[in-house]
């Protein structure tokens, strides 16, 4: 019975210090690079629309990441009022779709002198678009994980492994002066581990939130001009 | 075994062949979406739009492989519902009507009737790509109440959705063609004025 307690402790102090190991080594590196081409600040009673750009035929940015870009810029310290994506597509529609979205500040100026969409985009307050473009990738999977059923029970055991690579940029536009004022680009990289002994224990690395928080704090911070 | 093992194998049996059935066959999708009004200046015109049984009814059955029925896409009303909520903003005044017959003995200026040409389906595991995809043909006509010739003319949409975890594949397809008909939807809206014949039309009144 001592030798039946003393592996079992023996086996529960390994898988510990391998969970340990696998927490710590799970975790995202971000970068975040701005670069400024204009003077920013935003009052009160003005806001920005955050949009997602989906013209190309290989990739589109996902809805949720944009989603998530807007509710952290319009909580906490130095927030800024975000309009939400759809609620303006829909409103504008249909001259921010895919196939009719404005792809430079020249497209910008051209779609302001019709005067139903600028008074719609002043009846938001908006004063910047921001345009989110860009995707998260999976890499580098390895090992594998078995899962069998049997009378006595189941279980799944086994390893796997993978990377994600989240790149995204924000441009920003500014509604008044129809220029663009900005670009920031965050780039964040996790590696995620799924180890097996009886269930899956997933230890992911939270590489696309880390993405959206890092763009969503700078964005606040170049919105307010500082 | 004892009988009463065996009597409470048998529901999980009967319940496990119903899964295997089901898992057989076609499988239906019915399209489902909101259109928003377009923010456009409205044209001055007083149009009546027909939608015949074949808009109505318009169903694209995709097939694997080896020959099966694996999708039923039902899109009519989804159009019907489409054309409903953009042409109120686009023209002065709309009237639905059930023939063209009908239409002839209304004050409008134009009868507008859309038509489907074409539906192409593309899914993920067949292109081996990460998209959902639809492509859809149309052909849309304009006449005068009296069924003399306007314009004719061909618009095609497309809409694309990602794979997504947790996420059917009818909803996928459903969440592709609800974004191929806002296409069409913001293709006609812009180029109504501009197709050839139409504006040609539009400069003679």
């Amino acid at each position: 019975m001592h030798t039946e307690r003393a592996t079992r402790n023996t086996l529960l102090t390994v898988s510990g210090a391998l969970m340990l190991g696998l927490v710590l080594a799970s975790c995202t590196s971000t970068t975040v690079d701005e670069f400024r081409q204009g003077e920013t600040g935003i009052e009160s009673h003005e806001s920005i629309v955050i949009l997602g750009r989906r013209q190309a035929s290989d990739y589109e940015t996902r809805a949720d990441f944009v989603n998530c870009v807007g509710d952290e810029v319009n909580r906490g310290s130095n927030s800024i009022n975000v309009v939400p994506e759809q609620e303006f597509v829909d409103a504008l529609f249909p001259w921010f779709e895919p196939r009719t979205a404005p792809l430079r500040t020249q497209d910008l100026e051209r779609l302001m002198s019709e005067e139903i969409v600028a008074e719609k985009i002043d009846e938001f307050g908006i004063r910047y678009i921001v345009w989110v473009d860009g995707f998260t990738e999976t890499t580098g999977r390895s090992g594998s994980i078995s899962c069998a059923i049997g009378p006595g029970g189941g279980g799944c055991f086994g390893f796997g492994s993978w990377e994600d690579d989240s790149e995204f940029d924000a441009r920003i536009w500014d509604v008044d002066a129809l220029t663009s004022v900005g670009t920031i680009s965050t780039d964040a990289t996790g590696q995620s581990y799924l180890p097996a002994v009886v269930v899956p224990i997933p230890l992911l690395a939270r590489v696309e939130a880390n993405a959206c928080d890092s763009l969503a704090n700078q964005l606040k911070s170049f919105v307010n001009g500082s | 075994m004892t009988k009463a093992n065996r009597i409470s194998i048998r529901p999980l049996v009967l319940l496990a062949v119903l899964g295997l059935l089901t898992g057989c066959g076609a499988s239906s999708v019915t399209i489902e979406g909101s259109y928003p009004t377009p923010t456009v200046a409205r044209l001055p015109l007083k149009i009546a739009v027909y939608y015949d049984d074949a808009l109505r009814e318009f169903t694209y059955t995709e097939f694997t492989e080896q020959g099966q029925e694996e999708y039923n896409i039902q899109s009519g009303q989804s159009h019907v519902d489409l054309f409903n909520a953009i042409l109120p903003g686009m023209f002065e005044e709309v009237f639905l009507v059930d023939s063209l017959e009908q239409a002839a003995n209304l004050d409008v200026d134009a009868v507008f009737e859309p038509a489907i040409e074409e539906f192409q389906l593309a899914l993920p595991y067949k292109t081996k790509l990460d998209v959902y995809e639809v492509w859809i043909k149309y052909n849309l006509r304009l006449t005068t109440p009296d069924g003399e010739y306007i314009a004719d003319w061909v618009e095609t949409s497309y809409g694309k959705t990602t794979t997504e975890a947790f996420r059917s594949n009818e909803a996928s397809i459903n969440a592709a063609a609800v974004i191929a008909l806002r296409d069409l939807a913001s293709s006609f809206t812009l180029k109504f004025a501009n197709v050839p014949e139409v504006r040609d039309w539009l400069a003679s009144l």
